[in-house]
C-alpha cells in the first residue's frame, strides 16, 4: 500500500492509468463510460482520507508553485469566484488496440493517431481565487519538510542532475524513482520510452520556461483554473469555498496559444480561457473536493470537546476580551458577541433569518481611531474573512460594487461584494461627508441596502440582473443612527475607559477561533412550552406598544437563538430568553438617554 | 448552366466522402454550408447502388423518397388539393427566395421515422433535403437557379444549454437564450479564383475544402506552366455572410448559485443580423464540435473541443414574462386558443385545469398570494382580481369601459404595504415600480423631448404608459405631488394618456391598473375622520379607485398573537413547512396569464339577478336621511367588474361565483360610520341633559339603557364606549373604569 500511497502523490496519472487499465481489463466498456468514475476516486480516497496522507499533498500557493511540479497531486482552497461552463474533450481513445484515458489531465500521453476511435466527455470549468478576505492566520503554507520530501523525490533519481537551478526538475524523475515493484510501473516505463526522445529533450525547456514565467504569476493571490469530473453541475455553487485535491499541470504548449495570433473568425469562439493564460492561472485538475466551513480554516483545532463549561469559560473570556476592547461596554461586547455569531439559516420567500447586523453609534473620528480599529483588529484575529468597506462619496461614486459580467472576456468581473458566505464586512460610516451621489453611487448604496436587508446581491449581467443569495455579518460603525444602512440591531457604544493594551495569549485566540466557528454553525430548535411562552411575551408586549412590528419581533427571535447558541446549547430556555429581553432592555434605555 | 455543374459534380463527391466519416467525429464549419449548395440530378441518385450513412442502416435512397413523399403530400387540411410545401415552394419561386422553412412538426405528424433520422442525423439527411429540393426546383422551373435550402424549426423539444452534452455533438437541437453578443460579419470564402502572375491565365473557381483552399502549385496553361506563379484575385471570389453569436442562458433556467451559460452560433447567410444583442431567441441548429488547433504540435490537437451550434433557423421569442395579450382583440371568440401543441405545454395546461377543478382554488390563490404576508385576506382576494384584470368592454357606440381596476391600499405605517406592492410587482406580467415620492406628472405619463442630433420631437414613454395592460405600482401616494396627481385622473378613467406639446398631439394606450398605497394624512388612521379626510386624496382621484382598503393596525390581541405564532414559527420550524400548501410563483403566473388569455366568463342570468338584486339593497341601505354617500351608478359598474374577475379566477365559464360584498367597503363604512355619529351626538344630548358639570358620575351601564330607550337602534356596549373615549379625548368627560363623569 505505501507504494500506492506514493504513487497517488507524486504520479497521480500513473495511478489513475493503472485504475483505468484495470477498470477495462475487468470488462468495463470504455464507450458506455461517458466520463464517468471506474474507481480512480476510490483508490485516492482511501489513500488521501482513511490513510491521512492528505496532510502531505503540498498546497499550491503563490509561494509553493516555484517547487511543485508538474503533474503531482496539490491543494487547493478558494472560492468560485466564476464559472466557465463545460470543456469537452477526447475522454477515451483507442490506441491501437488499448484504449486509453486523458481524464485528469491537459495532454494525452500517448500520441492519438488521426484516425484512431474516440469518446467525448465533458468537464466544468471553474475559476477559483483565494478566499477575499482571507486573514493571513488562516493560510496554511506548505511546510518546509513538504518542500524537501519534493526535492527528495528528485533525488532519488538516478541521473543525479546537478541542480545549480533548483527549479530545473527533471520531468519524468517521479515515474523512474519508483523503482520497479509493481508491474504496472514496468508498463509505463515502457510507454514512456516509446515516446520520441525529442519529447524528453523537451520537458526540460518546458521547465526552465516555467521558471521564467513564474513572475507572471501575481505575487500574493494566486488564482486557480479547476476543472471538475464527475460531479453533478448543481453540486457546486458560486462563492462556495472549496478545497480541491487534483492534478497540477503545466503546459507552456497551451501557454504559445495566448500570444498565437487567433483566426479572425474565432474571435467569438474563443472563450475566457484566452484571457487567463497558463502561465497566470495554474491549472488543476481535480480529482476530489469537498466544502470548506469556517471551522475548516482553524489551524490547529484545539481538540476542545463542546463541554458545556469549556464553552462557558471561552465565552467569558471572549466577552471580556471585547469588553476590554470596547471601553468597558459589557452591553456594546455582549452585541458584538450575537453579531459574530449570526448567519442566515433560512430564507422564507424574501426574509432572511438569522442574520444580526450591528449598528454601533456614537462614534466620532477620534474614537473611532481608538475603538473602531481595535475592534476592526480583534475581529481580523477572530474571523477567517473580514474585509472592510470605506463608506465615502467619493468610493460609492467611484467603485463598481456590483460583481458584472464582461461580455468581451466572457467573464465574470469581480467586486468587494462577492464574498463568500461567512464573510465579516465592517462599513465605516463615520467618514461619510456630505456630497452628491452619481447615478454609480445610489445603485451602490441600495445594493449595500439590499445586502443589509435580504442577503442578497444582484449581479450585473448587463441584459439582466441575477440576485445571488449571500450570507455576510455587516457592522456599521456610525456617528448617529445610520439611515442609510438599517442595521437590525443599534447600539451607541459608550466606553468608559481609554483603551488599555491588548495583549491576549495565542491559545485563547485559538480558543476563540474555534468557539466562533464550531457555535456559529450548530443547530438550534425549541420546546413547544418555550414556544408558547415567547408568543405570550410578544402579543404582551405589542400590546404594550404599537410601535413594535415583524421586525423586533423577528430581531428578538434571532437573538434569542443567537444567546443560547453561545451557551453552546440547542434549545432555548427561559433563562436566556429573559437575557434577551434584559438585553433589549439596557439597549432602549441607552436608545432614550442619547435622545435626551 | 455549363460553369456551374463542375461544382456541383464536386461537391456531390464531398459529400459521399464526408458520409464516409464517423459521426461523431467533427468536421469542419462548412459542411452543412457546403451540403446545402450542392446539387445533383436524381437520376443519378437512382442509379447508383444503395449508399448507407456510415454507421447506420439509413439508407441514402430511403431518405430520398420519404423526403420527396413528404415535400408532395403533406396538407394541413385535408381539403387542400396541393400539399403545404408545395404551395410554399411555388411562393419561392415567385419571389425568388432562398430558403424553405420546413416546421419539423409537421415532419413528424407526417413520418415519425424521417423526424428521428433528421434529428440525429442532421447532416445527412438536410443534405440529402437539399438535394431534393433542388431537384425538384429543377423540374417544377427550369428557369430557377438559385439553391434552396431547408430550414428546420419548431422541434418537439427543445434542450437546456445546460444539459447539451456530449451525446448531442451532431444532433439536432433547439435551444432558448438571449444573444449577448454578435461579432461583426465575416466573409467567409467560398470559390477562390486565382490568376497566373507570368501569363494572367485565370484558373478554374477553387472550391474551399474542409476550410481550406489549396493554391495550385503551377499554372493550369500548358504554354506557361509556370511554378508558384497564381495568386488569389479577391474580387472574382466568391464569399459568404457569416457571423457568429453568442447566446447566453435567460434568467429563469439558471439554477440558483449558479452563472449563466454560453454557447457560440454560427449564422450564415441569410441568417447574418438576424438577431441582435438583447433578443430573446429559439434557435435550431446542429451542435457541432471543433477541434482547438493549439500551437504547432500535433501533440495537443483533438484532445480538446470547443462547441457551438450551426444555426439553422432562428425564431425570436416576446420578452414579456406572461404575455398578457389584449383582451380587446379578443372579442371575436376564442379564435386562436391552444395554438402550442407542444406536449410539455399540453402537460402545463393540464395541470392549470386539473387546479381550477379543485374547490379550494380561490382560498388557495388567496394563499399563495404573498404567504408570508400574514393575514390580510381581503385585501389580497383583491389584489388577485387586480391581477386577473376583467373584460375591457366596447360599446358600439365608440365609448369604451375599462376592465382592468385600480386599488388604493390606506393603512398605518408597518402594515407591511409596500410589501405586498413589491410582490405584486413581481407576480405582474409587466409593470414598474415607482415611489410617488420621486415621480414627476410627465415621468408618470409622457414625455416630449428634442432629439440631440437631429432636433426632431421625440416622444418618451412614462411609467403608467410602459406598462400598458399591466400593473403600474406607486408606493406613497399620498407624498406624490399635486401635479403628478392630477394626471393621473386620464389615465385611470380613460386608460389613455394625451399629449399636446408643440409639433405632438398624441394619445397614448395606458391600458393599466395602478396600484397605490398611502399612509393616512396623520400617519397614523384617525377613525373619528371620513376615509376622505384621513386619505387627504381629492375625492375626484379617489373615485377612480374601484377598491380601497383600510389597512389598520388595531389593538387586538387575537391578531396579535397571530403575528407571534408566525414570527416564532417563521424562525423555529423548518422554513418549508411553514408554507405549506400554497402554489409557487411560476405556477401562479402560468396560472394568472392562462387565465388572463383563454377565460372569458360570462355572466349568467342568475348571477345578474342576484346582482341587482344586491344593488337594489345596498341602494336602500345607503338611502337614509343626510347621507351624502350613495350607491351610484358607477359602483354597480365595479361590482360587474369584481363578479367578472372573480368568475375568472374559477378559470371555469358560467361558474356561479358570489361576490365578496365586504370587498366595497366604502358604502359600507360610510353608513357605520353614520351610525357611530349618531350615537355620539345622542351620547352627548344624554349627558348634557342628565349629568351635572362636576356632579356625580354615572355608570356606563346606565347610559345604555337610557340610549336604548331614546334610540330605535340596537345600541352596543362596545359602541358606547368607542362613543365615549370619543368624547373624553374632547374633553368632555372623563371615564374611569366603568364611570363617566362630566367636566
Amino acid at each position: 500500500m505505501v507504494g500506492i500511497a506514493f504513487d497517488c502523490l507524486s504520479n497521480p496519472l500513473g495511478a489513475v492509468r493503472v485504475t483505468f487499465e484495470k477498470a477495462i481489463a475487468s470488462g468495463i466498456d470504455p464507450t458506455n463510460l461517458n466520463g464517468k468514475d471506474w474507481g480512480a476516486l476510490d483508490v485516492f480516497r482511501d489513500c488521501l482520507f482513511d490513510q491521512g496522507a492528505l496532510s502531505q499533498v503540498p498546497i499550491l500557493d503563490h509561494s509553493s508553485i516555484g517547487w511543485i511540479q508538474p503533474n503531482s497531486l496539490v491543494r487547493f482552497r478558494g472560492m468560485v469566484q466564476d464559472m466557465l461552463g463545460n470543456e469537452f474533450y477526447v475522454g477515451a481513445f483507442k490506441d491501437g488496440s488499448t484504449w486509453r484515458t486523458n481524464k485528469f489531465t491537459d495532454i494525452a500521453s500517448f500520441p492519438m493517431g488521426s484516425q484512431s476511435e474516440t469518446r467525448i466527455w465533458e468537464r466544468q470549468l471553474l475559476y477559483c481565487v483565494p478566499v477575499p478576505g482571507q486573514n493571513s492566520w488562516t493560510i496554511q503554507h506548505s511546510s518546509e519538510s513538504m518542500f524537501n520530501r519534493c526535492n527528495k523525490w528528485t533525488s532519488q533519481h538516478g541521473e543525479k542532475r546537478q541542480r545549480d537551478d533548483e527549479m530545473v526538475i527533471d520531468y519524468m524523475v517521479p515515474q523512474e524513482s519508483q523503482g520497479s515493484t509493481s508491474s504496472s510501473k514496468k508498463m509505463r516505463e515502457g510507454e514512456f520510452t516509446g515516446q520520441s526522445p525529442q519529447l524528453h529533450e523537451s520537458f526540460n525547456d518546458e521547465m526552465s520556461a516555467k521558471v521564467s514565467v513564474l513572475t507572471s504569476f501575481d505575487s500574493n493571490r494566486l488564482p486557480c483554473l479547476v476543472k471538475v469530473y464527475d460531479s453533478p453541475e448543481s453540486d457546486l455553487k458560486l462563492n462556495d469555498v472549496l478545497e480541491f485535491v487534483g492534478v497540477f499541470t503545466f503546459d507552456p504548449v497551451l501557454s504559445v496559444q495566448a500570444d498565437g495570433s487567433e483566426d479572425v473568425s474565432n474571435e467569438l469562439f474563443e472563450d475566457a480561457l484566452s484571457h487567463l493564460p497558463p502561465n497566470k492561472v495554474p491549472r488543476l485538475h481535480c480529482l476530489i473536493h469537498r466544502k470548506l466551513a469556517n471551522h475548516d480554516f482553524l489551524l490547529s483545532s484545539p481538540a476542545i470537546e463542546r463541554a458545556p463549561n469549556l464553552v462557558r469559560e471561552t465565552r467569558e473570556a471572549l466577552v471580556g476580551h471585547l469588553t476590554t476592547i470596547l471601553g468597558n461596554d459589557g452591553l456594546a461586547a455582549e452585541c458584538v458577541l450575537l453579531h459574530l455569531l449570526s448567519r442566515v439559516h433560512g430564507r422564507v420567500d424574501s426574509v432572511a433569518l438569522g442574520k444580526l447586523s450591528l449598528n454601533l453609534t456614537g462614534f466620532t473620528r477620534e474614537s473611532l481611531t481608538v475603538f473602531g480599529s481595535q475592534l476592526n483588529h480583534a475581529i481580523q484575529t477572530l474571523l477567517p474573512f473580514t474585509k472592510s468597506i470605506p463608506f465615502t462619496v467619493e468610493y460609492l461614486n467611484t467603485a463598481s460594487l456590483a460583481p458584472q459580467k464582461d461580455y468581451e472576456k466572457n467573464r465574470l468581473v469581480t467586486s468587494a461584494l462577492q464574498l463568500a458566505e461567512g464573510t465579516h464586512v465592517t462599513i465605516d460610516e463615520t467618514q461619510l461627508q456630505e456630497g452628491m451621489l452619481n447615478a454609480t453611487g445610489v445603485e451602490n448604496v441600495t445594493l449595500l441596502k439590499n445586502l443589509m436587508e435580504l442577503q442578497k446581491v444582484e449581479y450585473d449581467f448587463n441584459y439582466y440582473k441575477l440576485e445571488m443569495p449571500t450570507d455576510v455579518q455587516l457592522l456599521i460603525l456610525s456617528e448617529g443612527k445610520s439611515n442609510i444602512l438599517p442595521a437590525d440591531l443599534v447600539l451607541p457604544i459608550q466606553p468608559t475607559v481609554v483603551g488599555s493594551s491588548l495583549n491576549c495569549a495565542s491559545e485563547a485566540q485559538q480558543a476563540w477561533r474555534w468557539y466562533l466557528a464550531t457555535l456559529r454553525s450548530s443547530a438550534h430548535d425549541i420546546d413547544p412550552d418555550m414556544q408558547k411562552i415567547i408568543e405570550d411575551d410578544l402579543v404582551a408586549a405589542r400590546q404594550e406598544d404599537r410601535s413594535l412590528g415583524s421586525n423586533d419581533f423577528s430581531r428578538w427571535l434571532t437573538m434569542g437563538r443567537l444567546v443560547s447558541a453561545s451557551f453552546g446549547e440547542t434549545r432555548l430556555t427561559l433563562e436566556h430568553w429573559q437575557m434577551v429581553k434584559e438585553l433589549e432592555r439596557r439597549r432602549k434605555e441607552r436608545l432614550n438617554e442619547m435622545r435626551k | 448552366m455549363q460553369p456551374q455543374l463542375q461544382p456541383a459534380l464536386k461537391s456531390r463527391r464531398r459529400r459521399r466522402r464526408r458520409t464516409g466519416t464517423p459521426i461523431g467525429t467533427p468536421t469542419s464549419t462548412d459542411d452543412i454550408q457546403a451540403s446545402s449548395e450542392g446539387g445533383d440530378d436524381q437520376e443519378e441518385g437512382e442509379e447508383a447502388p444503395p449508399v448507407y450513412v456510415w454507421g447506420t442502416n439509413i439508407s441514402v435512397q430511403d431518405v430520398n423518397a420519404s423526403i420527396l413523399r413528404f415535400l408532395r403530400h403533406f396538407r394541413e387540411d385535408p381539403l387542400h388539393d396541393e400539399g403545404k410545401y408545395m404551395r410554399a415552394l411555388h411562393h419561392i419561386f415567385e419571389v425568388e427566395g432562398e430558403s424553405l422553412d420546413v416546421d419539423a412538426q409537421d415532419v413528424y405528424d407526417y413520418d415519425i421515422d424521417l423526424y428521428t433520422k433528421m434529428v440525429r442525423y442532421p447532416l445527412e439527411v438536410l443534405a440529402i433535403f437539399d438535394l431534393v429540393l433542388l431537384d425538384m426546383a429543377a423540374r417544377m422551373n427550369p428557369m430557377f437557379e438559385k439553391h434552396i435550402q431547408v430550414r428546420t424549426f419548431n422541434l418537439r423539444s427543445s434542450i437546456s444549454m445546460r444539459n447539451l452534452n456530449p451525446s448531442d455533438i451532431e444532433k439536432m437541437v433547439s435551444v432558448k437564450g438571449m444573444i449577448i453578443r454578435c461579432s461583426s460579419i465575416i466573409p467567409e470564402i467560398r470559390e477562390a479564383v486565382f490568376k497566373c502572375l507570368v501569363c494572367g491565365y485565370l484558373s478554374d473557381h477553387v472550391i474551399v475544402d474542409r476550410g481550406r483552399i489549396s493554391e495550385p502549385k503551377r499554372c493550369g496553361r500548358q504554354e506557361c506552366l509556370a511554378q508558384n506563379s497564381m495568386t488569389l484575385v479577391h474580387n472574382r471570389c466568391k464569399f459568404a455572410d457569416k457571423q457568429i453569436i453568442r447566446l447566453q442562458e435567460t434568467p429563469d433556467e439558471i439554477p440558483e448559485g449558479g452563472t449563466p451559460h454560453t454557447v457560440s452560433l454560427v449564422m450564415h447567410d441569410r441568417l447574418v443580423d438576424s438577431g441582435k444583442p438583447g433578443d430573446r431567441v429559439e434557435v435550431t441548429g446542429i451542435y457541432r464540435a471543433m477541434t482547438v488547433r493549439v500551437g504547432p504540435t500535433q501533440r495537443t490537437i483533438k484532445s480538446l473541443f470547443k462547441t457551438y451550434v450551426d444555426c439553422l433557423h432562428l425564431k425570436k421569442n416576446d420578452t414579456s414574462r406572461m404575455d398578457a395579450e389584449d383582451p380587446m382583440e379578443f372579442d371575436d371568440g376564442s379564435g386562436n386558443v391552444d395554438k402550442d401543441t407542444s406536449p410539455e405545454y399540453q402537460e402545463k395546461l393540464e395541470q392549470l385545469k386539473e387546479l381550477a377543478k379543485q374547490p379550494d382554488i380561490y382560498d388557495k390563490l388567496t394563499r399563495s398570494l404573498a404567504p408570508n404576508i400574514w393575514e390580510l385576506d381581503d385585501v389580497k382576494r383583491g389584489l388577485l382580481c387586480q391581477l386577473f384584470g376583467g373584460n375591457a368592454l366596447k360599446l358600439p357606440s365608440g365609448a369604451t369601459f375599462r376592465g382592468d381596476i385600480n386599488i388604493l391600499l390606506v393603512g398605518d405605517p408597518g402594515t407591511s404595504k409596500s410589501q405586498l406592492l413589491q410582490y405584486i410587482h413581481k407576480l405582474a406580467p409587466r409593470g414598474i415600480y415607482t415611489s410617488g415620492r420621486g415621480s414627476s406628472a410627465v415621468g408618470l405619463t409622457a414625455y416630449v423631448t428634442k432629439d440631440p442630433e437631429t432636433g426632431e420631437t421625440v416622444l418618451e414613454s412614462g411609467a403608467l404608459v410602459l406598462s400598458d395592460r399591466g400593473i403600474c405600482c406607486i408606493d406613497e401616494f399620498d407624498k406624490m405631488s399635486e401635479n403628478a396627481r392630477s394626471m393621473l385622473h386620464e389615465v385611470m378613467e380613460q386608460q389613455t394618456v394625451s399629449i399636446a406639446k408643440a409639433g405632438i398631439i398624441a394619445s397614448l394606450n395606458a391600458r393599466t391598473s395602478v396600484l397605490a398605497c398611502a399612509n393616512p394624512s396623520g400617519s397614523r388612521y384617525n377613525p373619528r375622520l371620513s376615509v376622505i379626510d384621513n386619505i387627504h386624496l381629492p375625492p375626484t382621484l379617489l373615485s377612480r379607485f374601484d377598491l380601497i382598503y383600510l389597512m389598520l393596525d388595531k389593538a387586538d390581541e387575537h391578531m396579535d398573537r397571530r403575528l407571534a405564532k408566525h414570527i416564532v414559527a417563521l424562525h423555529f420550524e423548518n422554513p418549508e413547512t411553514v408554507q405549506q400548501d400554497v402554489l409557487d410563483i411560476p405556477t401562479l403566473t402560468a396560472y394568472l396569464s392562462y387565465a388572463r388569455r383563454h377565460i372569458r366568463p360570462k355572466l349568467s342570468d342568475e348571477a345578474a339577478e342576484e346582482l341587482i338584486r344586491r344593488y337594489v339593497e345596498m341602494r336602500r341601505r345607503g338611502n337614509f336621511p343626510g347621507s351624502s354617500k350613495k350607491v351610484e351608478k358607477p359602483d354597480v359598474a365595479e361590482a360587474f367588474r369584481l363578479l367578472e374577475v372573480a368568475l375568472q379566477q374559477s378559470a371555469t365559464d358560467h361558474a356561479t361565483g358570489t361576490i365578496d360584498m365586504d370587498l366595497i367597503t366604502t358604502g359600507v363604512s360610510a353608513s357605520e360610520r353614520m351610525r357611530r355619529e349618531n350615537l355620539l351626538s345622542a351620547a352627548r344630548n344624554i349627558i348634557m341633559e342628565k349629568m351635572q358639570l362636576g356632579g356625580p358620575s354615572t355608570r356606563t351601564l346606565e347610559l345604555l339603557e337610557e340610549l336604548k330607550k331614546q334610540s330605535s337602534a340596537e345600541v352596543h356596549l362596545t359602541d358606547l364606549r368607542n362613543a365615549l373615549s370619543t368624547l373624553a379625548s374632547e374633553g368632555f368627560i372623563v371615564v374611569q373604569g366603568d364611570t363617566i363623569k362630566r367636566i
